[in-house]
């Protein structure tokens, strides 16, 4: 009895020595295979020049030009016709050519813009007409209903009047800019929100006074001395 | 009825306004845009608005300052301000706003057993004075130096100039403008024998073309760019870009044309060469206003420590000169710039067009370059041989980088071999400032001392053993600060800052100074264009922040020469303006008395009875023109510019297979100069919250580089540790990569060379070797 009490113990010894063995390793073995991922989010990506100068040269005819008070959009449209703030707008109009691609037919009127007899409305011009791929991103609205309802969260957009750092001072660009890095295209001409149309279109070097705020890229710390402590 | 009659009047007056401000603003569409700045301001605010100019670059904008019950709240572009007409940049619009950091230095530090101790300023002053002193009697008068800069407002240049030449007697004082400015003046004074350029910031209103040359000014002038590009949307102006680097200006531009670092020289030699070649030359004016000289070649580079070189003009003629430019034809050129040959002679035609008027910008670029008052000679030669200078819309212009670069470190002449007149090297010129001083006449050396990279290696060397630097940041903004730094730490050197915040210059000092900020003293600035500006003190200044030339004067009354300093506290400034133009009489320098400055937004010198001259040396502008004939270049004995044979000599350090990278460095427009101001500035840090290296896209694909990718780029000298950005705020040649220098966490001037240009002794910061590889 004695003897069999000896070997079960040896063997329960042996059987807690495995496992806590096993359990070791397999945590040393978890440590090991993981590897740790980059933190790159506080890199901060300066926004493109690409297109910064692209539409100058009716910059002129912008400032020259009246304003058709009776034709003109609003933010609160703009944004309608939008999933969240920055996603490509959906196409709130038929489409007869439905084979085509956008460059031998959006960009006729998207290109340059101007009024449309059927919709009463000026067409908006696209800030990045080298894409003439267009419906790559932005597609019809073919019904109002949904297949299933959901709870999409919808993030606040950027607000007119409120971004400026001082009283008066030329307000900081709320937005992402990447495909929209031509700014007279949306904020200026008789298609521009009436909201967000520039007093000042013939300036046309716009980052020389609005700079993007980080708003949305909240990584961004404030500036850290080299070697002091705050 | 009353009430209809007045709404009638308002109407009416309404109205009027109305008509005025569109007629105004078809011919400055500046002030429509100052007025709208206006009205978006909250109704009911009374806020105080004050004059003065800008903060930062040498463009010199006027700003009106918004004071709301003694505090800065709000800034606009001054619509009366000739230079802006109511523009401003970014950084302009938010200036105000970096007064209000944390870490502002608002009383004396001194440093005790290694921690800076808060001492009353009184205190701080009687340490800095004592030891000034001391230092003299035991080491002698060129054991002390002085570093100012070209951000010193008038008054402060001229005090310094006064205490270290004047009382102390000796030449070691230099500004940092010697690293922005000085190939500028040597290409002044060696082609016209005077310095600044002869024409204005109006000659965009009339020229054809604009030719930039290594000068991105959408982001570094960029409200006169803005200008620019107004002339060309309105009357089809044309600008042409001429660089190593594709910018936001080469966008903007007509065309932009890519070279080679340091073949500027070639290019602009063999522009000459078209314009002689294809007969475009303006004999009459040749033959009438200009010499041609050549001077001493293979200088060497200023590497090596307590180098000399003095340059031996000789007169050629016009023969020998079209012989020398016989080595660069296009076609010779284009093979060794990557300028191709129609290029080359598409600049050629602009300039040798005679119906169409061409202005040449240029900044750093060419100026902080190993040739650059060659450099600057060529340029002028190229107007020179064509006769367009010196006209509306027809000229070289030289633009500055800090606001007073040219009103402070060279009218008042902040370098150590200048007097607010002339030279030290000239008898004449060293009676008159002893005269106006009330010094005896042998105080002043007749012999330059350092000059500012010679007088830090001095500091290294252990041959300075007290500095006092103002209103910069050396340890950020010299060439080779992996030398440097280690050099100002040693205890040979007793260091005192004085400065607005903490910078990497202010942790190796001894005593630390609490300077006034800008808008919080009085002062005077002057711009690129020969614009004097005044401005009053606008605002309180926290702690015991003094203004620089107070302090400058408290030190000069401790070590005993209260005499020469007599001016009072409340009014110095206005006191030693007017002390300080007694040098300047004359229609050939004349500067606005200060009743006509209070009122305008700044005045340009020459101002004679009552008027600014805009253009100098054309007789039909300048009532200082005395030889009968329509040009003369009064700045030479014998009234004659200089056309300056100048070879094509390669760089101090070229890539090469250990180090394969050329590496150029500069600004971004969110950031000014070494950041201590604009990176506390919230808008422009969030815009721009580090400093980055630009790499061509096929560089970075042969290298594996991808955007963001932690980058170690090393020289000879140091190395810098930055994420790689690739096609986003430049695009530099393939083989080069760019930094900018204003992050003090990332110190690319560890890196650079401090090879500088023997004749102007100003570094380039340009080109020098580099290797980059994954950090």
């Amino acid at each position: 009895m004695k003897k069999r009490l000896g070997i079960i113990s040896l063997f329960v010894i042996l059987f807690i020595a495995f496992i806590t063995i096993w359990n070791y390793s397999y945590q040393i073995g978890l440590e090991e295979a993981y590897i740790p991922i980059e933190d790159t989010s506080n890199v901060y990506a300066i926004p493109s020049e690409s297109g910064v100068f692209k539409r100058s040269e009716h910059a002129m005819d912008y400032e020259n030009m009246p304003v058709d008070k009776n034709h003109q959009r609003s933010l609160t449209t703009y944004y309608k016709n939008r999933a969240y703030h920055g996603a490509p707008p959906s196409i709130p109009h038929v489409v007869d050519e439905q084979q085509n691609m956008g460059g031998q037919s959006c960009l006729k009127c998207h290109e340059n813009g101007g009024f449309t007899e059927k919709y009463q409305a000026y067409a908006p011009v696209t800030p990045h007409p080298e894409l003439v791929n267009c419906k790559q991103c932005h597609v019809e609205q073919n019904t109002q209903t949904l297949f299933k309802s959901g709870n999409y969260a919808h993030v606040m957009a950027p607000e007119v009047g409120v971004n400026n750092a001082l009283l008066g001072s030329p307000p900081m660009i709320p937005h992402q800019i990447q495909l929209r890095e031509n700014c007279l295209s949306c904020h200026a001409g008789p298609s521009a929100p009436k909201e967000i149309r520039v007093s000042h279109p013939e300036r046309v070097n716009c980052r020389q006074c609005h700079v993007p705020s980080t708003k949305e890229m909240t990584r961004v710390g404030t500036f850290k001395r080299a070697g002091h402590e705050e | 009825m009353q009430n209809s009659l007045t709404n009638r009047r308002n109407f009416l007056k309404k109205m009027a306004a109305a008509a005025a401000m569109t007629a105004a603003a078809s011919m400055f569409p500046g002030i429509i845009f100052a007025s709208e700045q206006d009205a978006n301001l909250p109704k009911g605010g009374n806020l105080d608005w004050k004059k003065g100019p800008c903060r930062f670059c040498g463009v010199g904008c006027g700003i009106l300052v918004g004071v709301d019950q003694g505090k800065a709240v709000a800034v606009k572009g001054d619509p009366n301000c000739e230079v802006n007409k109511g523009l401003l940049c970014v950084k302009g619009y938010h200036q105000i706003m970096c007064t209000q950091a944390k870490d502002r230095l608002t009383h004396a530090l001194v440093k005790k057993n290694g921690r800076y101790v808060q001492t009353p300023l009184n205190e701080a002053l009687d340490i800095v004075a004592n030891k000034m002193k001391e230092t003299i009697e035991k080491h002698g008068k060129d054991s002390v130096a002085m570093y100012t800069s070209g951000q010193s407002t008038i008054p402060e240049g001229y005090v310094a100039s006064k205490l270290m030449k004047g009382a102390i007697g000796t030449n070691n004082l230099d500004c940092n403008a010697r690293l922005c400015m000085a190939s500028a003046v040597a290409g002044f004074l060696t082609t016209f024998g005077a310095d600044e350029p002869m024409g204005c910031y109006e000659d965009i209103e009339y020229a054809d073309y604009f030719i930039t040359w290594g000068n991105n000014m959408a982001e570094m002038h960029p409200v006169l760019f803005s200008r620019m590009l107004e002339q060309k949307n309105r009357r089809g102006a044309k600008i042409i870009d001429f660089a190593t680097r594709t910018t936001r200006s080469s966008t903007a531009s007509n065309k932009s044309i890519l070279f080679e670092p340091q073949t500027d020289l070639a290019v602009a030699n063999a522009i000459c060469y078209e314009i002689i070649n294809n007969g475009w030359v303006n004999k009459s004016f040749v033959e009438n206003h200009v010499n041609f000289s050549k001077g001493l070649t293979n200088m060497g580079y200023g590497v090596e420590d307590k180098y000399k070189f003095n340059d031996k003009p000789t007169k050629i003629d016009y023969e020998a000169y079209k012989k020398f430019l016989e080595d660069y034809t296009p076609e010779k050129v284009a093979k060794y710039s990557k300028v191709s040959v129609k290029d080359i002679k598409y600049l050629a035609a602009i300039y040798g067009d005679p119906n169409k008027k061409v202005v040449s910008y240029w900044c750093m670029g060419m100026n902080q370059h190993t040739r650059g008052t060659w450099m600057n000679n060529l340029v002028y030669n190229i107007h020179l041989l064509t006769g367009k200078i010196s006209q509306p819309g027809n000229g070289p212009f030289s633009l500055t980088g800090q606001p007073s670069a040219c009103g402070t470190a060279r009218e008042v002449g902040t370098f150590t071999h200048k007097l607010p007149k002339g030279v030290v090297m000239n008898e004449k010129h060293r009676r008159l400032a002893a005269k106006i001083w009330k010094v005896p006449y042998e105080n002043i050396p007749a012999k330059p001392t350092y000059h500012a990279t010679e007088m830090f290696r001095a500091v290294d060397r252990g041959d300075i053993k007290f500095i006092w630097t103002q209103v910069t940041n050396p340890l950020v903004s010299l060439p080779k600060t992996s030398r440097y730094r280690p050099g100002m730490q040693k205890d040979s050197c007793f260091v005192v800052v004085s400065d607005v915040f903490p910078t990497p210059t202010s942790d190796v000092a001894d005593v630390i100074l609490p300077a006034s900020w800008h808008i919080e003293k009085s002062g005077l600035y002057g711009n690129s264009e020969r614009r004097t500006q005044h401005w009053d003190k606008m605002v309180e200044g926290p702690g015991e922040t003094t203004p620089d030339a107070w302090m400058t004067i408290e030190i000069a009354k401790r070590m005993g020469y209260g005499d020469l300093f007599p001016y009072s506290e409340e009014n110095h400034v206005e006191e030693i303006y007017k002390e300080y133009t007694q040098f300047h009489e004359g229609s050939k320098h004349g500067m606005a008395p200060l009743e006509v400055l209070k009122k305008e937004s700044g005045v340009i010198w020459p101002y004679v009875e009552g008027k600014s001259t805009q253009w100098r040396f054309n007789a039909k502008y300048d009532p200082a023109c005395s030889n009968d004939k329509d040009f003369h270049f009064y700045g030479k004995p014998d009234g004659k510019a200089v056309i300056w044979q100048r070879p094509y000599e390669p760089a101090a350090e070229s890539p090469d297979a250990e180090y394969p990278f050329w590496l150029n460095t500069g600004r971004v427009i969110e950031h000014w100069h070494t950041g201590s101001m604009t990176r506390r500035i919230p808008v422009l840090h969030k815009a721009m919250p580090e400093a980055y290296v630009e790499f061509h896209p096929d560089d970075a694909k042969k290298l594996g580089v991808r955007n963001g990718e932690k980058i170690k780029v090393s020289s000879r000298r140091g190395s810098c540790i930055l994420p790689a950005s690739i096609n986003e705020r430049g695009l530099p040649t393939r083989g080069q990569v760019f930094v900018p220098f204003f992050d003090e966490n990332m110190l690319i001037n560890d890196v650079t060379l401090d090879a500088f240009c023997p004749i102007s002794k100003e570094p380039d910061y340009k080109k020098c070797a580099v290797k980059v590889e994954k950090a």
